[in-house]
């Protein structure tokens, strides 16, 4: 018997499960601050859309493996699982350059409660495009069950949900994949460049223009991702479920410190962590804990644990 | 006797002069207009029927209209973004609510009064914290505070989480004045009782607006550094007017406690009841006095008509909001001047009809090609 671990333990892997979740949320929504300048009050029904998306694509994609029975096939359906979440969120990338190219481009000039204003007639369309699409009632892609069969207990050695462990390492792989592209990889550079700095990097040959698509694109991508790996976990897809997120990722990128990748790593862990021990201990405080822990970051050190205006570290 | 007629020339124009406020000048137009305006008020609960809308709708929509005028003090003057003006809605509500439910405080306008001086307070409270912030810290920490309070509620027994708490005692609804009355008769005095504190209201806000007050609000909007240079207390002086903006919400708040008789968190204290309330008064017209009041009849009317009518309801309101943003961003009542003017030219000379047709054509095209060519680029590369 492998042993049980501790419900200390339980809540604090919840914790970190939902905190990788808001961390895909919350990146997107920061670098899309950090360079663009836009509180995007669409975001989190880019992470709904995401959601939705990967209930269609997951259904038609098991359709061609065989139902996981054994730990082979159960991998085999995993991954093809997770194949079909990242198409799902690359079927955001259009999406999200369209409302850059379209919607955002012309009020970058403006005062910020025209840009607040804007995404917020975004998020009211977009309940309704997912309203036509999908129907009011909750969706289930029911690939919660299989993707368990997959065998972790075995390799880490305690008995706990192998989705949770999946979507744990998966929020791991962005993290990894979003510093490496920041600060590796050309075009992330450029795109730091663009934020440090718009009128220089124009004057070095940057088109601005194509940078802010690109990022609007990604921070809607990882959104949609971060829906995707909800969806194909026990939770459903629902029209409403892009509030509640919208709300903590704000928290959690206010933890972090504005436009700060890092921060917004560590935020959302600390914000999720905080937010299941309080179910936990005293529920009461469940949905209070993550905006007190925000007032009291916010009175004490306004920038954030990790912040620098407008730079992406 | 021109001490005492109304009419006055001013700069070759006869304005009117509002009596008991000082330096308040409309001229003859805007005086008719607001003549209209306030007998519409007063006629709305038969008039209203007559055309087919909801009394009970519009009057809502005044008061949230109310608590937008309110946060328009911080953003025309002070220029900042508060997203938790909900709070002392929620707050004004939550006072009336608890203080029939928990207390057995029959009389509605001492109720009224508790609403005003609890939400004030919050509004106080709240203020002294985020006195010294700017920008998006300021709209974040606010709601922040906002989010606490809600979830506070949402939580509690002692609101009845959810469920929320009735404005009866005993079954009965509250006396005002005193005298207890039929529905009809209730919802009339609350009505006519609210209108003419709502005006008074609108004349303190014009006042407090065009005060040395108002100015150093302005000032402070427009740098903080400067105004703090010339001697203004900066941060003192948004706490002050933070906590008048929260006092209109409260008022607002407490009155919907009376007129609904029943409040709930999710359409009193939610966050996303700021968002609503800081786009009433953007979309009618943040740079007017009355336009949030404007602002307010008309959105609360189209999320709480559309939402029984159409399937869809959401998506109509962003577009309209859209169409603000790009097309009319001075609101509706901001905006007005211009497209009566625009109207009258064109009338008086149909020639300029052809010149905006051929204006829209070359815009389409410039927009069409704009688009073409950043899809090539993206798609094939630049060369």
């Amino acid at each position: 018997m492998y042993p049980v671990i501790d419900s200390f333990a339980v809540h604090t892997l919840n914790g970190l499960w939902y905190g990788f979740i808001l961390f895909m949320i919350a990146s997107g929504l920061t670098i899309i601050f950090g360079v663009l300048g836009i509180l995007n009050l669409a975001h989190g029904e880019l992470y709904a859309l995401g959601a939705f998306v990967v209930f269609s694509v997951v259904g038609y994609a098991t359709g061609f493996v065989a139902s996981p029975d054994d730990p082979v096939s159960a991998v085999i359906f995993g991954v093809v699982v997770l194949i079909a979440a990242l198409v799902a969120a690359a079927i955001l990338l259009p999406v999200g350059a369209f409302i850059e190219a379209v919607f955002v481009r012309p009020i970058y000039e403006r005062d910020e409660v025209y840009q607040l204003l804007l995404t917020y007639a975004l998020l009211l369309i977009f309940i309704d495009v997912m309203k036509f699409g999908w129907g009011t009632s909750p969706l289930d892609a029911g690939t919660y069950g299989g993707l368990n069969q997959i065998p972790t207990t075995e390799v880490v050695g305690v008995s706990y949900p192998s989705y949770n462990i999946i979507a744990m390492i998966v929020g791991v792989a962005v993290f990894a994949w979003l510093v490496w592209f920041f600060d590796q990889s050309k075009t992330g550079r450029i795109i730091r460049a663009t934020a440090i700095n718009r009128d220089m990097a124009t004057a070095i040959g940057v088109s601005t223009d194509r940078t802010f698509t690109l990022v609007f694109a990604m921070g809607a991508f990882f959104a949609g991702f971060g829906g995707a790996m909800v969806s194909i976990g026990p939770q459903t897809a629902f029209l409403e479920m892009g509030l509640d997120p919208l709300v903590l990722s704000f928290v959690v990128i206010v933890v972090g410190g504005l436009g700060s990748l890092k921060g917004a790593f560590v935020g959302a862990l600390l914000v999720g962590v905080i937010s299941r021990w309080a179910i936990w201990l005293y529920p009461a405080v469940e949905l209070a804990a993550p905006f007190a822990v925000m007032l009291l970051i916010l009175l004490v050190k306004p920038e954030g644990l990790f912040g620098t205006w407008g730079e992406i570290e | 006797m021109s001490r005492l007629s109304p009419l006055e020339q001013r700069e070759g124009e006869t304005v009117v002069r509002v009596p008991l406020t000082r330096g308040l000048t409309l001229t003859i137009g805007q005086t008719v207009l607001a003549l209209v305006g306030v007998l519409v008020l007063l006629g709305l609960p038969f008039l209203a029927g007559l055309v087919g809308l909801s009394w009970g709708r519009l009057f809502r929509g005044l008061l949230f209209g109310l608590a937008a005028v309110g946060l328009n003090l911080l953003l025309r003057h002070t220029e900042l973004v508060s997203f938790g003006h909900a709070a002392f809605f929620g707050g004004g509500a939550y006072a009336v609510a608890v203080l029939a439910a928990h207390l057995e405080v029959s009389e509605g306008l001492l109720l009224l009064l508790a609403a005003v001086i609890v939400g004030t307070l919050l509004a106080a409270f709240i203020g002294y914290f985020v006195a010294g912030y700017v920008d998006i810290y300021f709209a974040l920490l606010t709601l922040a505070f906002n989010a606490v309070i809600f979830a506070t509620v949402f939580r509690s027994g002692f609101f009845n989480y959810n469920d929320g708490l009735a404005v009866r005692v005993g079954g009965d609804n509250p006396t005002l004045f005193g005298l207890g009355w039929t529905d009809l008769g209730y919802d009339l005095v609350l009505y006519y009782t609210t209108i003419v504190l709502m005006l008074v209201m609108l004349l303190l806000m014009w006042r407090l607006i065009h005060s040395p007050f108002g100015r150093a609000l302005d000032a402070i909007g427009q740098d903080r550094t400067r105004a703090r240079f010339i001697g203004i207390p900066v941060e003192r002086y948004v706490w002050y007017s933070f906590t008048i903006s929260g006092l209109y919400g409260a008022f607002a708040g407490g009155v919907y406690a009376l007129q609904r008789l029943h409040v709930q968190p999710e359409p009193t204290l939610y966050v996303f009841v700021s968002g609503e309330i800081l786009f009433m008064a953007i979309l009618g017209g943040f740079t007017t006095l009355v336009g949030p009041l404007i602002g307010g009849v008309l959105l609360v009317y189209l999320l709480e008509a559309t939402r029984f009518t159409f399937n869809y309801y959401h998506a109509p309101i962003g577009i309209i909001l859209l169409a603000i943003v790009f097309f009319m961003p001075n609101g509706i009542m901001g905006s007005l001047p211009d497209i009566l003017a625009g109207l009258r030219r064109r009338l008086s000379d149909p020639g300029r009809l052809g010149e905006d047709l051929r204006s829209i054509q070359s815009m389409v095209r410039r927009s069409l090609t704009r688009a073409t060519t950043t899809v090539r680029i993206l798609v094939f590369g630049v060369k």
